[in-house]
């Protein structure tokens, strides 16, 4: 019995927003509010404090369009982190494959950046930033994003049951890993120092990042770079993270 | 080898856990490890080179003490473990009935949560569609499966796991003890399902240290000591076998036995025996239990009134008899050097089941404890089937009034 992928993971991650909307007054609409809020927090510090975001038009959507981004790859890494802890006894008294717990953070995370990308490309539309005809490489991009996040979710979801650091690790992680990505200022626009910005572009997410932000939101096809960050990043990730996975599965679940 | 489902080959299976004396094991522990100092884990083996084989349709109980590695065996049959080395081989569908309803999310509906369930367990929408009126029959929860399983009761909890675990139509059943849960009448109900199995032919692996549903349920047994097969074979004998073995005395959780007093008179063997004088641990129901014990003495001149009292309680140490010579009247005892008594205990096993029988050597008048042997010999009381349940005892018929 090695059960059937789409079923398990469908089912796993409608139990997770399920779980997530249950007795929640605004319910589904909260994945676009989040990333709504962060984005009038920090169009405002970024704009009207710091004087950073000016240089762009519509910076606020600039920002919503990479915090989309963002927060799939954040929430989904946070949410397999302990994915295999929260479901100990499950793990421990039915036989299924495992993997499918942190692919299923993962997958749900994947239907809100589904759900928000249409909603940020019709606002984008509205303030007449029209995608290229390239906009058909959102597809590539897209999945290509979803491998690398499942290899790194997987990863860390193991590592989390030997060590609870990881955990509180990837908390503190994360926050830097913001900043070290084009989130809230591009790349390639000459507001970073040349070599730093050479440096950002080895970022897992910056390639993806750069990726989606060109063909949304500066209407271009994305550069060369991106495309091998993305692939190099996410065949890595992905091959790692199985085979870190494959390698510790046993041993794992005697270790919950 | 051919295999036919429902089958079961466990060859040589040993099973490593690492144990960690100081459980919580960060980072910061292996990072100094790397330095030479070593964090304390330690391998623990759960099972050791252990072999036996089921054939298509056979009941076996796994009986032994705590930690002999029954529930790791079941682990491993149900795939949820793999074997350190060894192999494990079983056919068919296997619903594992190890601990219930756990996949059940507390906010997610009955209903949603047997999709999920199913899903995990490898069926589809379409067939869980089927299954579950079923499912909900069987559980006797077909009003509540649209209430999210946080209200129910952990009755409903367990029933609509079992009626789960149960509804996949298995080759093999594995039941960890968790048929001690819910109201009697349930109980009765998955116990009956379980037999139904049996019925027909599907492979039964049951892991129970109620020695009265083994042997109703299996007519073979695996005894497992420390992660080894000791005895393997028929039901009964291989009960009262691990039931009548000092090792085993720490028989279900709960208490474990004791020992102490002065000595000065002290038990030097003790055995107990069947109406025929066989040595036993298994007793009928009617068939009186003899306790013989050799006892010895320190006293130069000998014993004059020695009490022998013994008490028989539930695995968990709760004392339910408690007598001695002294308070039924019956003679004390006197010898010098040393002395065989047999002590004949007759007993109704209203409720059949295995118990610790406890001895003790006193002598009240001058105050002394010689000797207290506590919770120290694992009985098993045999109960009888009443056939028929309901026996007549009397009938009258009265006409209180008449008119003519």
């Amino acid at each position: 019995m090695t059960g059937n992928w789409g079923l398990m993971l469908s089912g796993l991650a409608a139990k997770e927003l399920k779980v997530r909307y249950k007795r929640s007054l605004l319910g589904f609409t909260w994945f676009l509010l989040k990333p709504l809020f962060q984005t009038a927090v920090f169009a405002v510090v970024f704009t009207r404090i710091i004087r950073f975001g000016g240089s762009l038009r519509h910076y606020a959507l600039f920002l919503f369009t990479g915090l989309l981004v963002w927060n799939f790859f954040s929430s989904s890494i946070s949410a397999a982190t302990t994915s295999l802890l929260d479901n100990v006894r499950l793990i421990r008294s039915i036989r299924f494959p495992r993997a499918a717990l942190p692919a299923s953070s993962v997958a749900a995370n994947a239907v809100h950046l589904m759900l928000s990308l249409l909603v940020v490309e019709a606002l984008l539309l509205a303030y007449g930033h029209y995608p290229p005809v390239s906009v058909v490489l959102l597809i590539p991009a897209l999945a290509l994003l979803l491998a690398m996040t499942t290899g790194l979710s997987l990863m860390v979801s193991v590592w989390n049951v030997y060590y609870r650091d990881v955990s509180l690790l990837l908390e503190v992680l994360l926050l830097a890993w913001f900043y070290a990505s084009p989130v809230i200022y591009p790349l390639g626009q000459g507001m970073l120092p040349p070599s730093i910005e050479a440096a950002l572009r080895f970022n897992p997410v910056s390639g993806f990042l750069e990726a989606v932000q060109s063909l949304l939101y500066f209407g271009r096809t994305p550069p060369t770079w991106s495309w091998i960050s993305m692939v190099c990043w996410s065949a890595v990730l992905l091959a790692g993270g199985l085979a870190v996975f494959r390698r510790s599965e046993p041993a794992v679940v005697k270790e919950l | 080898m051919r295999s036919a489902p429902g089958s079961i080959v466990f060859e040589d299976v040993s099973l490593d856990y690492r144990i960690f004396h100081d459980r919580t094991v960060t980072l910061m522990d292996t990072l100094l490890n790397l330095f030479g100092r070593r964090t304390r884990t330690e391998r623990l083996r759960a099972l050791d080179g252990a072999s036996f084989e089921v054939s298509p349709g056979e009941s076996v109980a796994l009986v032994g003490p705590n930690g002999a590695g029954k529930s790791t065996t079941l682990k491993l049959l149900a795939g949820i473990f793999e074997p350190s080395e060894g192999r494990v081989s079983v056919d068919g569908r296997v619903a594992s009935l190890l601990d219930l309803g756990v996949g059940f999310h507390p906010e997610l509906t009955g209903a949603e949560n047997l999709y999920l369930n199913g899903a995990l367990l490898g069926l589809d929408r379409a067939s869980m569609r089927d299954l579950i009126p079923g499912i909900a029959e069987f559980a006797e929860l077909e009003r509540f499966l649209d209430t999210p399983v946080k209200y129910y009761s952990s009755g409903m909890f367990m029933r609509l796991g079992f009626s789960m675990a149960t509804a996949c139509d298995p080759d093999i059943l594995l039941v960890d003890e968790v048929l001690a849960v819910g109201d009697a009448s349930f109980q009765k109900k998955c116990y009956d399902r379980i037999y139904g199995f049996k019925g027909t032919g599907r492979t039964i692996v049951f892991v129970s240290h109620d020695a009265e549903a083994v042997l109703r349920l299996c007519e073979r047994a695996v005894w497992l000591d420390r992660g080894r097969v000791l005895k393997d074979g028929p039901a009964a004998e291989v009960l009262s076998a691990y039931l009548s073995d000092a090792s085993s005395r720490h028989v279900p959780a709960g208490v474990s036995p004791r020992e102490w007093g002065t000595r000065e008179v002290e038990f030097v063997r003790v055995m107990l025996l069947d109406g025929s004088d066989a040595p036993a641990s298994t007793f009928r129901p009617g068939a009186p239990i003899t306790v013989r014990a050799d006892l010895r003495t320190r006293f130069p001149s000998g014993v004059d009134g020695l009490v022998f009292g013994f008490s028989i309680c539930r695995p968990d140490g709760e004392q339910i008899v408690g007598v001695n010579n002294l308070e039924l009247n019956q003679p004390l005892i006197s010898f010098r050097d040393t002395a065989r008594v047999d002590l004949k205990i007759s007993l109704d096993a209203l409720e059949p089941g295995s118990y610790l029988l406890g001895l003790a050597l006193t002598d009240p008048v001058a105050g002394k404890d010689y000797h207290w042997q506590d919770w120290f010999y694992p009985i098993l009381l045999l109960g009888e089937r009443m056939e028929p349940p309901v026996r007549l005892r009397e009938a009258f018929w009265t006409v209180r009034s008449s008119s003519s």
